[in-house]
């Protein structure tokens, strides 16, 4: 069950709707279903538009997108060097574009006919700043590593994408480094 | 088994004394700033006038040649403060010939709060004034699957607390003043994935001071700041394919905290738990249960690694008294 939204399979298509959270007070959840629809929609096209696969977006209302429906498994179920790799190279391209994901776990990646599709913009943003994509770099190893023991491999593998076209790789491993320290207790 | 526990991270310094079964003896002495916050020299201070004292306390309610070994709060936490209870573990672990065993201060909260509750393979959302940490057991250790990208969410209220001249500890006092309004001014929401950030609200809030009633702000910043650590922890929830969270640390005694965390979990179909508020705050307990817990495991720590450790991350320790299937 996912954490945000329903999402339901309609056909070729996938309806996401933002349901209202009970825990939330009225005022603060309509408002952030809402700004988070939106934004999610817009970006999402915007990313299509520079080249990052996403799905085509079809319809939106409120709280909810219709959109295409990309077949195939999320990347945590088939994460590998080569999909890791993959993954660098399309946050880059991301990146790129001025957007960052917000949200980059390996449930909002689908491989689909060889290509990594990026899904779930809800918590994205256009940033082009150095501290923004790191944090989106720093929250993917975040997730992988929590789940994958092939952390180390993996991690090299998708700076190696990465660093294909962006060439501020180094960079914003440093500033991953330096998030990772600032959480801490000093 | 028996174990001692000493903990002193920061504001209460507590020994006790544990089984396997149940907490059978602790003595606590909170140290309560005259004006401001915490200073880590006269928590140190608080901590050497009396550690002596509690330790005796625990010390006399039982045979000291039933104890078996002797456990520490070994960081995170303020350094004057942890080099103090370190010397006195190791001087009393030396004393009764016993084991020494330094307990990391997150890890502790999250297994009383299994202890207490008996849960197994829990979310744990663990919140208190320097911490705010969202951890699931994987594999012989608990990782940190978000935290925050600044500052503890119990720092984050005292901070505003203090500018709103509220006295510490401000969490109960902003939690007693919300109660009062149900009026909501937006205040600056950042979930980043599972990882979150406080300082925006802290400014936001210090700001509305001008032109709000404390009131509304401070039902405004609670319900904000309380609904991102629940969104990151139901995200964690489903990423992790869990139905148990389990909720660890002082902040976690705020009534409105635990409502919207059971009502997620409702929503959800998960089960939420929250020990009582006495093995939420700091405690000797979750060190003593901890130590006695890493003693059945063959875990001892060996006088040169016995130092102080500031920084400890729950990460770095293996935990391997966890089974799942």
């Amino acid at each position: 069950m996912g954490a945000e939204a329903v999402v339901a399979l309609r056909g070729h298509s996938v309806v996401k709707k933002r349901i209202p959270k009970d825990y939330r007070i009225a005022e603060l959840d309509t408002k952030l279903r809402r700004e988070r629809t939106r934004l999610e929609a817009k970006i999402q096209s915007d990313a299509r538009r520079a080249g990052v696969p996403t799905p085509i977006l079809e319809a939106i209302d409120s709280f909810s997108i219709t959109m295409e429906r990309i077949e195939g498994p999320p990347v945590s179920s088939v994460m590998s060097e080569a999909v890791a790799e993959d993954i660098g190279a399309v946050l880059c391209a991301l990146h790129s574009a001025g957007i960052v994901h917000g949200d980059p776990t390996t449930r909002n990646m689908i491989l689909s006919a060889g290509k990594v599709y990026m899904i779930d913009f809800g918590l994205s943003s256009y940033d082009r700043s150095l501290e923004a994509r790191g944090v989106d770099v720093h929250v993917f190893f975040q997730t992988l590593q929590a789940t994958d023991d092939r952390f180390p491999a993996l991690k090299d593998a998708f700076l190696a994408g990465y660093a294909r076209n962006c060439s501020n790789a180094a960079l914003i491993l440093e500033k991953v480094n330096e998030i990772k320290e600032r959480g801490r207790y000093l | 088994m028996t174990v001692l526990g000493i903990e002193g991270t920061a504001w209460n310094l507590s020994a006790s004394l544990v089984d396997d079964d149940e907490v059978l003896c602790e003595a606590s002495s909170a140290y309560i700033p005259a004006s401001g916050g915490i200073h880590p020299r006269e928590a140190a201070q608080h901590v050497a006038n009396n550690i002596a004292g509690v330790i005796r306390q625990v010390l006399s309610s039982t045979d000291p040649r039933l104890i078996e070994g002797v456990a520490f709060s070994q960081g995170p936490g303020l350094g004057p403060c942890l080099r103090i209870v370190g010397t006195a573990a190791r001087a009393l672990s030396l004393r009764l010939g016993v084991p020494l065993v330094g307990v990391n201060h997150c890890v502790a909260h999250i297994e009383v709060g299994r202890w207490k509750t008996d849960l197994v393979d829990p979310i744990v959302l663990y919140v208190s004034g320097a911490n705010s940490q969202v951890l699931s057991y994987r594999q012989q250790r608990y990782r940190i699957l978000g935290e925050t990208l600044d500052i503890g969410i119990g720092n984050c209220l005292d901070k505003f607390a203090r500018s709103a001249g509220l006295p510490h500890p401000g969490g109960p006092k902003v939690e007693r003043l919300a109660q009062e309004s149900r009026n909501y001014l937006p205040m600056p929401y950042v979930v980043k994935g599972m990882d979150f950030s406080f300082s925006g609200i802290v400014t936001a809030a210090t700001e509305a001071l001008k032109s709000a009633s404390l009131e509304e702000i401070c039902y405004s910043f609670q319900e904000t700041a309380f609904s991102m650590l629940v969104e990151v922890s139901e995200r964690a929830l489903s990423q992790m394919d869990k139905s148990d969270l389990l909720l660890a640390g002082g902040v976690g005694a705020n009534a409105r905290l635990q409502e919207m965390l059971s009502v997620m979990c409702a929503q959800r179909g998960a089960r939420f738990y929250a020990p009582k508020s006495e093995y939420l705050q700091d405690n000797g307990a979750m060190i003593a249960h901890t130590g006695l817990l890493m003693l059945r495991h063959g875990i001892q720590t060996a006088i040169a690694c016995s130092g102080a450790n500031p920084s400890f991350r729950p990460d770095e320790v293996e935990v391997p008294w966890i089974e799942t299937h």
